[in-house]
């Protein structure tokens, strides 16, 4: 914490950090200055100037100034509802929305944003302008992940900003002088690298929509749940958004200073398909002598693989690293029991690593079952070594699919494998399948890359009969100790 | 008219814009005067005596602005001079006489305050229509480094200063001192919200101060002859002389020197040879189109900074726009309002969507389709633009014309609303079709 200066905000003494702008003040003491332009993460230009409160410094009379460009200096006396403050806002929202499209019923942006809100809250029920609205192009293609809205555009330069001072890849513009302004790529190429998706959440309006969200939800229809991102070991902080029937719509960040400040890569915004994949295992199966699957309860699997455990010889657990910390010191119990070293799945890395957030690791819990006792080991190294056991316990949200789906079928069939996945491989090589929560259905901790933990909550509830992996691998290892052992399958 | 003048002096002579004829006409002088004699604190503290002000449209001390450079013992870092030279609020043109004819003139004004504020570089912004002028005065510099004026150890004094020229591409918001500083730097001439302000953070973060011209134009005159000689001329809160620049219904239109609290009769009748075929007066304006229509019976007004603010508009620029009692108020002002919105930069809502709001609003009141409500409708916007509610005064400068037609010609917005617009659209003939 920086030193801090004592300022009057709203007749109240508080303490406010003089190197940020003064709204940031307000905002951190709960005043609801709005605010366009100025975003906590970015370089604040003053030129919405929406954010107007009046600040008295000394013995001059009170000024009306834009409080994003104005630095916090002690002693101060801020009033950010006095009345000349609250008309220049009121006045600014007047000419902001001269132009706006009343396009609110159908864009996707309606419900959070803060034009909207502050039109109601402050906003003539009627326009006084009679003239035209501007006419813009209103689906720009700025390729795959973006699609622009000029007529929305209330030009506040934060997209510009982001792209200059974020990836650091500068690819927006505001062409064009005055009224005729217009957010621009050069040559109207598409928008290039992993951090577009960003771009929709610091428009402050519905100019710079997803593709992939468009039409998708109405936002007040989403459940936000906070969570983090699985896409890699940096584990960002994000809200996952999903509709009433548990379709997850949308990922965004969540601000999280220590990991990843408000972003997140497009990599791990919209790598969630996995989370709403159709052929999602409920409850329990056993392979039948038939060669077919036989839906069974839970328990009653657990007890199956029980007893493989207890009558065959050496057996192995292989984890995702989806595994949580809380899951893996059950696993590590486990694989006491029994008498191994647990492992982890460690996917080789990919191309996406930046040296802004993406590392590269498809592996969000590495640290944490590293941690554990785990160790980790490539794909084709765990298969390589399943074939000296005659168990294996494939556990773990996406174990099949990091492994290798055609690998685990391919699995020798003498070799009795356990599949605690979100799917069953339906092959000869898997004897048990049992289902098990995704990271939005369950609650969790990942340790980042740098030891940052990260909570995983549940946004909407498994598929029916399925337990916690912690209940269940709870469940298998209380048989393990309770059981009398023998009975053969 | 027996007054001294000084400013225009030169400019008469043969070839006035070489080194030769301002040699001979006693050039340089006061450079050398400061070089030899005057530390840089002695030079700000005569422009401070002298009671200078800006020329460029704020009329702030002179002295003052330059004493706002930070210490160089506390501050080493580089330090310029910028001199605004793009001229280009509507109605001005009293820079381009100076910088076409007597462009040595311009050199040592800013050799001097770059001496007075110890700045190695100065920068000279030129309007970019203004070809002869930016040819001349890149002439006189090549003239003046040539003779070892400009460079390396000025005429042996030790004092190193380089002046470059830089040409505008046609933005009036490139006059603004921030935006011109933005448009210096390779950007685009987007002003920068104040503070920091230039003198700690200015040309590449580096302490600077923009001049406009003819106030570093005056401050060789100043040296040479003393800052009482200054004060014997115009008023005793604007001292000195003013280039008025008088253009619109007039009989003759032009650039004159005149000293600072002038009656704006006396420059209007005596000095311009009055409304143009003897009509009568109908408006006027004060200082360039940004200090707004005022009403005849203003005429009176002395043309100095404090008697006009009183009044109730600005000193501007100087640049008296006379309007005749067969101009339209209300299309004069759609001309100036379109003529903001093109040149809003688009920063600031207000001023991006002001400018345009306004404009459409007179265009309507023109061609016969305003509304009663239009009138208040412009009051309301003019307020919610101004005064200090964006990040430069080009808000502002489109809200006081506003505001001085409403408040000083609402009858004539009236009679437009209830009889159909501007008398050629009433009669359903359109004699001048302009594009807003």
């Amino acid at each position: 914490m920086s030193e801090t200066v004592t300022i009057t905000l709203n007749g109240r003494e508080v303490e406010a950090d003089p190197k940020k702008p003064l709204i940031a003040a307000c905002h951190e003491h709960g005043e609801a200055v709005p605010h366009y332009c100025y975003h906590p993460g970015l370089t604040p230009v003053g030129s919405c100037r929406i954010c107007q409160v009046q600040v008295k410094q000394g013995e001059a009379p009170p000024r009306t100034v834009a409080a994003c460009r104005t630095p916090v200096a002690a002693g101060m006396v801020v009033d950010t509802e006095a009345a000349p403050a609250h008309e220049a806002r009121r006045q600014c929202l007047e000419f902001l929305l001269k132009n706006h499209p009343l396009d609110c019923p159908i864009c996707d942006k309606a419900g959070e944003c803060t034009l909207q809100d502050y039109a109601f809250q402050e906003g003539q029920g009627k326009g006084r302008s009679v003239e035209p609205r501007r006419k813009l192009p209103k689906r720009k293609d700025l390729g795959e992940v973006i699609l622009l809205d000029n007529e929305r555009c209330i030009l506040c330069s934060r997209c510009v900003r982001f792209m200059e001072e974020v990836p650091k890849t500068p690819q927006l513009c505001i062409a064009g002088r005055g009224s005729h302004s217009t957010v621009e790529t050069w040559n109207d190429q598409p928008l290039t690298g992993n951090y577009q998706g960003n771009l929709a959440d610091v428009c402050p309006v519905g100019a710079l929509t997803l593709r992939k969200f468009r039409f998708q939800a109405r936002v007040w229809n989403l459940l936000k749940v906070a969570s983090t991102c699985p896409g890699c070991s940096r584990g960002c902080a994000v809200t996952v958004e999903v509709l009433r029937h548990g379709a997850l719509k949308r990922v965004r960040p969540r601000h999280e200073p220590a990991v990843n400040g408000w972003w997140m890569c497009d990599q791990g915004r919209f790598g969630f398909e996995d989370a709403n994949r159709p052929d999602r295992l409920a409850g329990g199966a056993l392979r039948s002598q038939s060669g077919g699957w036989e839906a069974v309860p839970t328990d009653a699997a657990l007890e199956t693989t029980r007893d493989m455990f207890a009558v065959h010889g050496e057996a192995r657990i292989v984890a995702s690293p989806f595994v949580t910390v809380e899951e893996g010191r059950e696993l590590a119990a486990l694989a006491k029991t029994i008498g191994c070293r647990p492992v982890f799945v460690s996917p080789p890395p990919n191309e996406w690593a930046d040296d802004l957030l993406h590392t590269g690791d498809p592996a969000p819990n590495r640290r944490g079952l590293s941690e554990l006792g785990f160790e980790a080991l490539p794909p084709d190294e765990i298969l390589a070594r399943v074939g000296e056991v005659e168990v294996v316990l494939l556990v773990g949200e996406r174990v099949a699919d990091l492994i290798g789906r055609e690998a685990v079928a391919a699995l020798p069939e003498a070799l009795r494998v356990i599949l605690m996945d979100e799917a069953l491989v339906d092959s000869p090589a898997v004897d048990v399948a049992i289902g098990v929560p995704n990271y939005i259905e369950r609650t969790g901790t990942w340790i980042n890359v740098d030891g940052h933990a990260g909570r995983l909550n549940p946004a909407r509830p498994a598929p029916p009969q399925t337990w916690t992996l912690v209940r269940s691998l709870d469940y298998l290892h209380t048989l393990l100790h309770t059981e009398p052992q023998g009975a053969r399958r | 008219m027996n007054h001294p003048t000084y400013l225009l002096d030169r400019i008469e002579n043969k070839d006035s814009h070489t080194l030769a004829a301002y040699r001979e006409a006693g050039g340089y002088s006061a450079l050398e005067k400061v070089l030899k004699s005057m530390s840089p604190a002695d030079v700000i503290d005569e422009i401070k005596a002298s009671g200078l002000r800006g020329r460029g449209g704020a009329g702030f001390p002179t002295g003052l602005k330059w004493s706002f450079m930070p210490d160089p013992e506390k501050d080493t870092r580089p330090r310029h001079l910028a001199v605004n030279a793009d001229e280009s609020e509507p109605g001005t043109c009293k820079d381009r006489v100076l910088m076409r004819e007597d462009p040595h003139g311009l050199v040592e004004g800013t050799l001097i305050a770059c001496y007075a504020m110890r700045c190695q570089a100065a920068y000279i912004y030129v309007r970019g229509e203004y070809r002869l002028p930016y040819q001349r005065v890149q002439a006189a510099i090549d003239e003046a480094r040539e003779a070892g004026l400009v460079g390396e150890n000025i005429a042996g004094s030790g004092f190193s200063c380089e002046i470059y020229m830089h040409k505008g591409a046609g933005a009036y918001i490139c006059g603004e001192e921030t935006g011109l500083m933005e448009s210096l730097e390779g950007k685009r001439g987007h002003p920068r919200p104040k503070p920091p302000f230039p003198a700690g953070f200015g040309l590449w973060g580096r302490p600077t101060t923009v001049n406009n011209v003819e106030t570093i134009f005056n401050a060789p005159f100043i040296i040479d002859r003393g800052a009482d000689w200054f004060r014997t001329m115009g008023s005793e809160k604007s001292p000195g002389n003013f280039l008025c620049g008088i253009s619109g219904q007039v009989e003759r239109p032009g650039v004159y020197e005149l000293p600072l609290g002038m009656p704006a009769r006396e420059i209007l009748e005596k000095v311009a040879g009055g409304v143009w075929k003897q009509r009568k007066l109908k408006a006027w304006i004060p200082g360039g189109s940004s200090t707004g229509f005022q009403r005849p019976e203003t005429i009176d007004t002395p043309m100095d900074h404090d008697s006009l603010k009183a009044m109730g508009s600005m000193f501007g620029t100087g640049a008296m726009i006379i309007l005749d009692e067969t101009a339209s108020i209300v299309r004069s002002a759609r001309v100036l309002l379109d003529f903001y919105e093109h040149e809003s930069c688009g920063q600031c809502s207000q001023c991006r969507e002001g400018t345009q709001w306004l404009a459409q609003i007179f265009r309507r009141i023109e061609i016969g389709e305003g509304r009663m409500e239009d009138i208040q409708l412009l009051e309301d916007l003019a307020n919610g633009m101004a005064p200090g509610k964006t990040i430069c005064a080009l808000s502002d400068a489109a809200a006081i014309p506003t505001h001085s037609v409403v408040r000083n010609f609402r009858d004539e917005l009236e009679e437009y609303v209830r009889e159909g617009g501007h008398p050629d659209y009433r009669q359903g003939r359109v004699l001048e079709e302009t594009t807003s």
